[in-house]
């Protein structure tokens, strides 16, 4: 207790009793049963687990992509699950990031088009959405790439646009799906570095991988089985 | 607004991003839209020449005729008629003229025996005949006071029949009717309105009556004219003609029936509809089909597109944002698919009116209508798969996990 902080920061993000049923009646099928979480400002948290642990179920819901069956999942103090489809869809966009494994670029846009995407229809003038890409680009050592278009762009490449798009609304959350998992080891290796790099005081960052890799390279290291959570270990910070 | 233009913004890219889709997408519309326009203006543009024509000479030329009651020959129109035509309002100008009958026309007496049995129109005419039917001389001049005040022997023939009689252009002529030399004083230029005149020769009435009419045909010292000749204020023609016939009978024993000139050039002026409907028709139908293939093309491009979908919903864009986009192609496809149709449509006029030699006809209202109507089919078509787009869950275009 005498470690807590007096004026301990909110949760960017919590799950209370969450449960996620698939099907209905007898035949419902519980991928979540009873989770709670609580997601940090600074936390670099990684979700581990077997397949069919709750991983994914577990992703669509820190991500507001879905719904739980039961429970209350908050961003930023909102309860989500009170929220309709449009205003769940505008706190993913403000507040969390997504990087895919299979990266998801649109495949007609270049790069900087890619990450402009995410900043689409917020009342930006073209501009401002052209300078804050490029920026976001920069970051990840891509600003010289901005005209191509993803095939003309190695899986590495691929994968830090898609986490320059992840960054340009300066989200709270950043949310890694297999970040890693369709790179080769080296390309991996860049990316765990510029996810290591995001860690700041305001933001958090969750990984959800099957990769010890990955998973050790977190500071936060959450596990699950059978839609539970079965540890939540917190790595002496190097 | 800055909503709309990205969505604008968003929905160009995506149609400039996948040419041969956006092609296949435009097909119907321009079809449709081409055949429509083309229908129209083809079949407006073969009547072209007539309805200039029908705008040339105006619509308002009446011709008041005497009729007996009876059925009866040489009914004959009070003295007074133009006077009395004149009382109506909406008349502008009127002229008389009395058709004859029987007189041999002949260019010299050798050439009787050729010319007896053609039958030449002979008709006694006012000073103002061509300025009413608005047809200028060839050459020479019309009949003036002073022939009729003189009563002298001086003739006006028509184009047709000066051709006919050979006489050149400046030549002092003459012509015989019944035998009596009439020095021809001026050629009249085509009547279109009245191909008789064409080959009519016209003297004084006071000649007239006193070479070829009996005393039925006068009035006193007046002669009587059989035919009137009016122009009616524009628009005005259906409502004069009533009215003429009253004003100038004013209950006399003859009945008047007066006649709209133009009427017959109009009706064969007039484009032939049914051929017309069957052809918009045709395009109507190819711009449906065109619009079920507009459903077709970007139902499919939403199944090819769900994982872009997907992307789009997971970095923040509402369904609505999603449907917007895939409707506004269909705005897209439409407006310009319109255009281009409209285009076609009048380049196939062009080259119909330079193969058939035809007058261009378009009407303008055909453009607007026709990027109109596009854009209808192509909005309706675009409903359900932009619905579709918008229903997708993120959760499984994504294949997250």
């Amino acid at each position: 207790m005498d470690d807590t902080p007096v004026d301990m920061p909110a949760p960017l993000l919590e799950l209370e009793s969450v449960s996620r049923l698939y099907g209905q009646g007898d035949a419902a099928v519980a991928a979540l049963l009873d989770v709670s979480l609580c997601i940090m400002p600074g936390d670099f948290m990684s979700i581990m687990g077997p397949s069919g642990s709750g991983k994914s179920t577990m992703l669509g819901l820190l991500g507001c992509l879905d719904v739980p069956t039961s429970g209350v999942i908050r961003v930023g103090g909102i309860d989500v699950t009170e929220l309709d489809d449009d205003d769940r869809s505008r706190v993913r966009g403000e507040r969390i990031g997504f990087v895919f494994q299979q990266f998801h670029l649109i495949p007609h846009l270049d790069a900087v088009s890619n990450v402009e995407t995410a900043l689409l229809y917020r009342g930006i003038r073209p501009k401002e959405r052209r300078e804050r890409s490029m920026a976001s680009l920069d970051q990840v050592g891509l600003a010289h790439r901005h005209d191509h278009r993803p095939v003309q762009l190695s899986g590495g490449e691929q994968q830090r646009v898609a986490l320059a798009r992840a960054l340009v609304t300066q989200p709270s959350i950043v949310l890694g799906d297999e970040p890693t998992g369709a790179l080769d080891s080296k390309n991996a290796e860049h990316v765990m570095e510029i996810f290591a790099s995001l860690q700041s005081s305001e933001r958090a960052i969750v990984l959800v991988t099957h990769d010890p890799a990955v998973g050790e390279a977190a500071h936060r290291r959450v596990r699950m089985r059978d839609g539970a959570i079965v540890a939540d270990e917190r790595a002496a910070r190097a | 607004m800055s909503t709309a233009s990205d969505l604008v913004g968003v929905a160009v890219n995506g149609l400039f991003a996948r040419k041969v889709r956006t092609m296949l997408l435009l097909l119907g519309p321009v079809i449709g839209v081409a055949a429509i326009v083309a229908a129209v203006g083809l079949t407006d543009s073969a009547k072209g020449d007539l309805k200039r024509k029908v705008d040339q000479l105006g619509t308002n030329l009446i011709e008041a005729s005497a009729a007996s009651s009876f059925g009866g020959q040489d009914a004959k129109l009070p003295k007074d008629a133009v006077e009395r035509a004149k009382t109506v309002k909406t008349v502008e100008s009127v002229a008389s003229v009395l058709e004859m009958q029987n007189i041999v026309v002949t260019p010299y007496a050798e050439a009787a025996e050729k010319f007896e049995t053609v039958p030449v129109p002979v008709l006694a005419a006012d000073s103002v005949l061509p300025s009413v039917l608005e047809v200028p001389l060839v050459s020479g001049r019309w009949l003036n006071e002073f022939d009729e005040g003189a009563r002298s022997r001086a003739a006006v023939i028509g184009v047709g029949l000066a051709r006919e009689f050979n006489v050149l252009p400046g030549e002092v002529r003459s012509v015989l009717l019944n035998g009596l030399e009439y020095s021809v004083v001026g050629i009249l230029d085509r009547v279109e309105l009245e191909p008789a005149f064409d080959n009519a020769v016209f003297v004084t009435f006071n000649r007239a009556a006193d070479d070829f009419l009996t005393d039925a045909a006068l009035d006193g010292d007046a002669v009587l004219a059989n035919k009137l000749y009016v122009r009616s204020a524009q628009n005005r023609e259906s409502d004069t003609a009533q009215a003429l016939k009253v004003a100038v009978n004013l209950g006399g024993p003859n009945e008047v029936q007066t006649e709209l000139k133009s009427e017959a050039l109009e009706l064969a002026a007039q484009s032939d509809r049914q051929l017309q409907l069957i052809v918009v028709s045709m395009g109507l139908l190819a711009i449906i089909v065109g619009g079920i293939g507009i459903a077709n093309v970007m139902s499919i491009s939403v199944i090819q597109r769900s994982t872009e979908i997907g992307i789009r919903r997971a970095l923040g864009h509402t369904r609505g944002i999603i449907a917007a986009q895939f409707i506004l192609e269909a705005i897209a496809v439409g407006f310009f698919g319109g255009l281009l149709g409209v285009a076609v449509g009048v380049a196939a006029i062009g080259v119909g009116v330079a193969v058939a030699g035809w007058v261009f006809t378009l009407q303008p209202m055909l453009v607007p209508m026709g990027v109109v109507l596009a854009m209808v089919i192509s909005v309706v078509a675009g409903l359900y798969p932009a619905t579709r787009a918008a229903r997708l869950e993120p959760l499984e275009t994504l294949r997250l996990g």
